[in-house]
């Protein structure tokens, strides 16, 4: 609590940001960095003092095998500005440390102290929703904090693809067959769904799907889908609610 | 400045050119000036369905090649005089269409119409896009089928991302939807989508429902706009079509079975569903 007296020098919120992930696959800094010089040089301007994440979890290396120190240089000298590490084995992620890169943690995934072996990619793929084991050890429950929804107003039609990064997504049209819809969030359709839903996509076990009618070509929940054949006791038509409970996704009736 | 209207849908045969050839003699019947594009380059049809094919010297490749001038490719109609077509090349494909060139071609033309229409052809691609880019108003032909629907709902998505009102994020295009090919005893059979189910999902103002008919065989054959044949449901469909488009209030016709069929319905209805 600030006290109201003294006038507000700083606010401290929460944000949602998409960032770029480089992972090494050489602990090398005197092959990745020439490898890539190459390639921006091919793309000039692209990804200038743009901010990445350095992905360890590919890196099959003792921490003193890996410079951090050369690699920041290297990597500042190209323009480009790394904030960070993700995935790795703990040794690893120390020696980051030293060289200025804290670990970082994706979006719904596990505390980086937890995983100790090569973790899975964290984020599930919106591409192709395949079953995942639900994230375990989540931190408390603060979904809702310091996200936003998405509004879509106008129909979602076939062939478009609607993706809300880190928010919730609200369309109060019709979602057509042959559209997809995508949130890291929770969906809510006030019309007919009847494409795909794609909730939770940052492996958030905890988001739902509304709809007020009901009758979607297929919808997924962190990673568990369910395509239209396999919805066979659903309620096709209604104003319905999906979770996920468990491994199983859960068709109720609204109001 | 003329509007720009695409005739579009997405898929093929669901009748986009006889609705264009319908469609520009009835603006032109009704003294606006008009031009009708075909964009078919490569598939040119429009010629034949307004019975001009013999008359075709240069085409819209040969203007925007540089190889005629417009006015030389331009052919003049000889039923309604404020009427002229724009063919394309059978001979080409839809790689010698150039945006920069089509838009020098309409913007030539709208100087001196009131409206331009564009023939798109089928499907997504090049020739389709620059068909629908430089649109002001979109007319979407739709069948009663659900393929038809379903990509009649794509290139509303498409007019509504890559058109240049789009892109330069002005006002959107306009957009009507005309239902072709309605048959009412298909639909009263369970044979066809309803027209409520079909705007329930393509969600656009309801421009005209033109019903099945065999004068528009006969009409594409002879080289007629159906629209000339005031004996035809279809033409008298496309005639109302014409006049919501400008504006007037018409009660829409031709959705029910006709009263001949209630005989043959009352005799073997009872057997169906």
């Amino acid at each position: 609590m600030s006290s109201p007296a003294l006038p507000e020098s700083f606010r401290l919120r929460a944000g949602n940001f998409s960032l770029l992930v480089l992972r090494l696959l050489d602990p090398r800094p005197e092959t990745v960095l020439p490898a890539l010089g190459d390639q921006f040089r091919r793309a000039p301007g692209f990804l200038r003092f743009a901010p990445i994440v350095i992905g360890l979890q590919d890196l099959q290396a003792a921490p003193e095998e890996v410079d951090f120190r050369a690699l920041v240089e290297g990597l500042h000298a190209l323009e480009i500005v790394p904030i960070g590490t993700i995935g790795g084995s703990a040794a690893l992620r120390q020696a980051a440390i030293a060289a200025g890169l804290p670990p970082l943690r994706a979006a719904g995934g596990k505390d980086p102290a937890e995983e100790d072996m090569p973790p899975p990619p964290a984020a599930a793929s919106t591409e192709a929703p395949a079953p995942s084991p639900p994230a375990a050890g989540q931190p408390p429950d603060f979904r809702g904090a310091g996200r936003t929804a998405m509004l879509v107003t106008e129909p979602v039609r076939s062939g478009q693809r609607i993706y809300a990064q880190g928010a919730d997504l609200v369309v109060t049209a019709t979602v057509n067959a042959g559209a997809e819809v995508i949130a890291d969030g929770n969906i809510h359709v006030y019309g007919r769904l009847s494409g795909r839903a794609v909730a939770g996509a940052a492996d958030d076990a905890g988001a739902r799907i509304f709809a007020l009618n009901f009758d979607p070509e297929l919808i997924a929940i962190a990673g568990y889908y369910a395509v239209r054949e396999g919805l066979g006791d659903a309620p096709i038509g209604r104003a319905v609610q999906v979770r996920l409970e468990g491994e199983q996704m859960r068709f109720e009736p609204l109001g | 400045m003329a509007q720009v209207i695409v005739v579009t849908s997405g898929k093929g045969g669901v009748g986009k050119t006889t609705t264009s050839a319908a469609f520009a003699t009835g603006l032109a019947q009704r003294g606006k000036r008009t031009v009708v594009i075909d964009f078919d380059v490569g598939l040119r049809n429009l010629d034949l369905i307004m019975g001009v094919e013999r008359r075709v010297v240069f085409d819209i490749v040969n203007v925007i090649q540089g190889e005629a001038r417009l006015s030389q490719a331009l052919i003049r109609d000889k039923r309604v005089d404020t009427l002229s077509i724009l063919p394309a090349s059978q001979t080409r494909d839809k790689d010698a269409l150039t945006r920069d060139g089509v838009a020098q071609v309409i913007e030539e033309l709208s100087a001196d119409h009131d409206y331009i229409l564009c023939d798109s052809p089928a499907g997504i691609e090049k020739g389709a896009l620059l068909a629908l880019y430089f649109a002001d108003q979109a007319v979407v032909v739709t069948n009663p089928e659900v393929s038809s629907v379903r990509d009649s709902d794509r290139i509303l998505g498409v007019l509504q991302s890559k058109s240049k009102r789009a892109e330069e994020k002005r006002d959107k295009v306009k957009e009507h939807l005309l239902v072709t090919r309605y048959d009412p005893e298909r639909v009263a059979r369970g044979e066809m989508l309803k027209l409520d189910d079909v705007q329930e999902i393509l969600a656009i103002p309801l421009l005209g429902v033109v019903p099945e008919s065999e004068s528009v065989l006969k009409a594409s054959n002879t080289g007629t706009p159906v629209i000339l044949d005031s004996e035809s449901n279809a033409g008298l469909a496309y005639k109302d079509a014409v006049g919501r488009f400008l504006g007037e209030d018409l009660p829409y016709r031709f959705l029910e079975p006709e009263r001949k069929g209630g005989l043959f319905k009352r005799l073997f209805g009872g057997r169906a569903a």
